[in-house]
């Protein structure tokens, strides 16, 4: 086993396309394949994705339920590279659902909060991650904090990884995020700024934000730094420099769908083969990145779709 | 066919000194009815299943009954159950436990479960660590579809 991905607040992705959908009305799905469902949240995302390139892993966190259940049974039909070790806690695991209408062009998205996390299951969940820890040399922790769990819990696992030796890769946004951040506990740092471009209490508008974020992130311990700039550029720093990478072709914003979790397991995957070229992670990557975007839904993509895509993007260097 | 082509990638175990009390919440919440017994360096070091639990809940005299209806007092099933729900999972699980390798066949895998009258086994690698599970009705759904001679 290479990696060990933690998702502390997963969630069953459920698309239905309906054509012409209006509230209060009554309507019927067609096809099968207009209503699908996905394990999501990122951490999962990420081993999904690594799965796709070969690499072992194994997911934890919590799951609830019946939809917890789903979570995991889906996670397993995927691949066999994945291995599963979830905590299961009392109440459900968190639902996203997206009413898309490809005639009308809108997407309505009902998203639930999911479960509450006692201090029992949180203390049953460091238990095994501790012991998990033992069996791999990547870490994963990304995706939002559940209810119940302090926002010290970021910062409390990337610190159990680096201490023993090993790498965390870590992706969110907010105080738990900034808080391991800057305990320099994080190998690799993506921020997530999807919803809102806010970082160390600063809004990040022009690219020299971006930049001056990046550096913050080196600054605090972190060997490599990954800010998505605009849709089709990332920001990208390590302790030898910053660089702006850029797609050379035009990227629609509805094809962004896990582009960033792909982001984060090319870096994983170049990282398990050369572990000190950050440079070389970031490249891998975008590539992945670059890949992904190339499809409207998450897919799995592939080692050789890695390598087709090393040229699809221009690398500037900022300092 | 090969246990690995067979086995649950599932990793969920419990460990020594938790309680059974643990044991009943983890395989409620996971729709299960036996869990391994792991150390902590997840070696398999036992397995516990609900059939243990109600043994250990039992008279002692039980095991010579053949059925359950020979209970006199049902009473004192659920007070001796109560006694033992903070009792470690060590102290009741079955060791050593009965494991099986991914690389074994699926045919011995069936044989184990059979004659040892278990439904879920721990698959281990060569240090004794945990890999994931076989489990009975899986592995009868693999017969039926004719793959286990594969």
């Amino acid at each position: 086993m290479n990696v060990l991905t933690v998702t502390l607040n997963p969630a069953l992705d459920r698309e239905i396309v309906v054509e012409n959908f209006k509230i209060n009305e009554f309507h019927r799905v067609k096809n099968p394949s207009y209503s699908v469902m996905d394990p999501g949240g990122k951490g999962i995302n990420v081993s999904v994705i690594l799965s796709g390139l070969g690499v072992r892993n194994v997911a934890m966190g919590f799951l609830g339920g019946y939809i917890g259940k789903v979570v995991e049974e889906r996670m397993r039909l995927i691949s066999d590279l994945i291995t599963t070790g979830f905590v299961h806690v009392e109440e459900e695991t968190r639902e996203n659902i997206a009413i898309v209408d490809p005639l009308g062009e809108t997407i309505t998205e009902i998203n639930s909060s999911g479960p509450l996390i006692k201090p029992d299951d949180l203390r049953m969940f460091i238990r095994r991650f501790e012991v998990a820890l033992s069996r791999v040399k990547h870490v994963v922790v990304s995706g939002s904090i559940p209810r119940g769990v302090d926002n010290e819990i970021c910062k409390t696992l990337c610190r159990k990884v680096t201490d023993s030796g090993k790498i965390s890769f870590a992706e969110g946004i907010g105080p738990a995020f900034e808080m391991a951040v800057e305990a320099g506990v994080i190998t690799v740092a993506r921020p997530d700024l999807r919803s809102r471009k806010l970082i160390f209490g600063e809004t990040m508008v022009e690219l020299e934000d971006y930049v001056r974020a990046a550096k913050k992130i080196i600054e605090s311990g972190s060997r490599l730094a990954i800010l998505s700039y605009a849709i089709e550029g990332d920001v990208i720093a390590t302790r030898d420099g910053i660089w702006l990478f850029k797609t050379k072709g035009h990227i629609d914003r509805s094809h962004l769908l896990g582009t960033g979790d792909a982001f984060m397991a090319g870096v994983v995957h170049s990282m398990i083969e050369n572990e000190n070229d950050c440079f070389l992670a970031a490249k891998r990557g975008m590539a992945a990145a670059v890949a992904e975007a190339e499809y409207i839904s998450k897919e799995l993509i592939s080692l050789e779709d890695i390598e087709e895509h090393l040229d699809s993007f221009d690398i500037r260097e900022l300092e | 066919m090969k246990v690995k082509e067979a086995m649950i990638r599932d990793v969920s175990a419990i460990f020594e000194d938790e309680t059974i009390e643990d044991f009943i919440v983890f395989c409620l919440r996971q729709n299960k009815s036996g869990l391994p017994v792991v150390d902590e360096e997840y070696k398999v070091v036992g397995f516990l299943s609900e059939s243990d639990v109600i043994k250990s809940a039992l008279p002692s005299y039980f095991s010579l009954l053949q059925s359950a209806s020979f209970i006199p007092d049902t009473q004192q099933f659920v007070i001796r159950l109560g006694k033992i729900k903070d009792d470690h999972v060590s102290q009741h699980m079955v060791k050593p436990p009965v494991l099986i390798k991914p690389d074994d066949t699926v045919i011995y895998a069936a044989d184990l479960l059979i004659k040892n009258g278990l439904k879920i086994m721990p698959v281990v690698d060569d240090e004794g660590k945990l890999m994931g599970i076989v489990n009975r009705i899986y592995l009868i759904h693999v017969a039926t579809q004719g793959k286990i001679n594969r």
